[in-house]
């Protein structure tokens, strides 16, 4: 199997691929436009920053922030905070961005997001040939999903339950929990994985440490102790 | 400008920053040995440490539904099921748990 996959059918697959976690995506979308208009955005501010910023939770932090009267620094260093780990995400993907012209980096790098790069990763791991397109058609369902929910949210959701009282909150976590089956290798992980949860769980819990660099932390102690080890 | 308008730049500006630097280093981390190993576990490690920071922010019943999803996820190996079985778990334990 060296053929590459035709970029159109690829793109579409990834889109129908991400609709179980886009639908967790319009939910957040809902809760973070009414959010916005709280925090005074203008319906234009909260249609631009959807598209041009591309990251829920950064998007509901800033806002809460802003909301609390903390201040713009105050509100762009916790959303850039809880963006770093993007860092990791896209150089993890090397070889989807590995050739390409700079545009289409530019694109791949601001559609990518936790729950498509996830979804490409158990998809390789089930065995299927998914790359670039796979990512951006992903991107792209994402992207006009949670305009269109946060747009809706600051119109409509004057009187949506908060997300949490629905159990939405866990739609992430249960599919991460579900991509994790699908990266799981064998006993070879056991070692770094434990490492990542160890280090996550003493970072926040015994030395009160955030969870934004709580989760890099973890995420790069695991991947060490992985690059350490001598069995491949 | 007002001061939402420097969030909204500020914000667009540094995630893309952010975004693009990954795909950089990505590029030029070598392709063999201990960094090229670190690097393919690195996914794996940085979704259960998602996982985890979830779950320790939320109490016994997070776990709980945890463990359900994860069992649901270990016999079905599908995502959508998951997903429905973690957020169905977590409602009902909240509601009566």
């Amino acid at each position: 199997m060296t053929q590459r996959p035709d970029p159109r059918r690829d793109a579409w697959s990834g889109a129908r691929d991400i609709v179980p976690l886009a639908v967790g995506v319009a939910i957040y979308g809902l809760a973070f436009g009414l959010l916005a208009v709280q925090a005074a955005f203008a319906p234009a501010q909260i249609g631009v920053m959807a598209a041009v910023v591309f990251a829920g939770g950064s998007q509901i932090v800033a806002a809460q922030q802003l909301l609390a009267g903390a201040g713009a620094v105050a509100a762009l260093v916790a959303g850039l905070a809880l963006n770093l780990r993007l860092l990791l995400v896209t150089a993890s993907l090397r070889d989807v961005y590995a050739g390409r012209p700079w545009w289409q980096v530019a694109l791949g790098a601001h559609l990518a997001t936790d729950e498509n790069w996830a979804l490409l990763l158990a998809q390789r791991a089930k065995g299927r040939e998914v790359g670039y397109w796979y990512l951006v058609g992903g991107g792209m369902c994402l992207l006009l999903v949670w305009c269109l929910a946060t747009l809706a949210g600051a119109a409509f959701a004057r009187a949506m339950p908060a997300p949490k009282s629905l159990g939405m909150d866990f739609a992430f976590t249960a599919a991460f929990i579900a991509i994790a089956r699908s990266l799981w290798h064998g006993s070879r992980d056991l070692l770094p994985w434990l490492t990542a949860v160890a280090v996550v769980a003493a970072a926040i819990k015994l030395a009160g440490v955030a969870p934004s660099w709580a989760l890099i932390l973890g995420g790069v102690a695991g991947a060490a102790v992985a690059g350490v080890a001598r069995d491949d | 400008m007002t001061e939402t308008w420097r969030v909204i730049l500020g914000l667009c500006a540094g995630t893309f920053a952010i975004r693009l630097s990954g795909v950089l280093i990505g590029q030029r981390i070598p392709a063999s040995g201990a960094w090229a190993r670190g690097l393919r576990a690195l996914p794996g490690c940085l979704i259960v440490a998602l996982v985890a920071v979830s779950l320790l922010s939320g109490g016994a019943r997070e776990w709980g539904a945890g463990l359900v999803a994860l069992a649901v996820a270990v016999a079905t190996g599908n995502l959508p099921l998951t997903m429905a079985s973690g957020i169905a778990a977590i409602w009902l334990l909240r509601q009566f748990g």
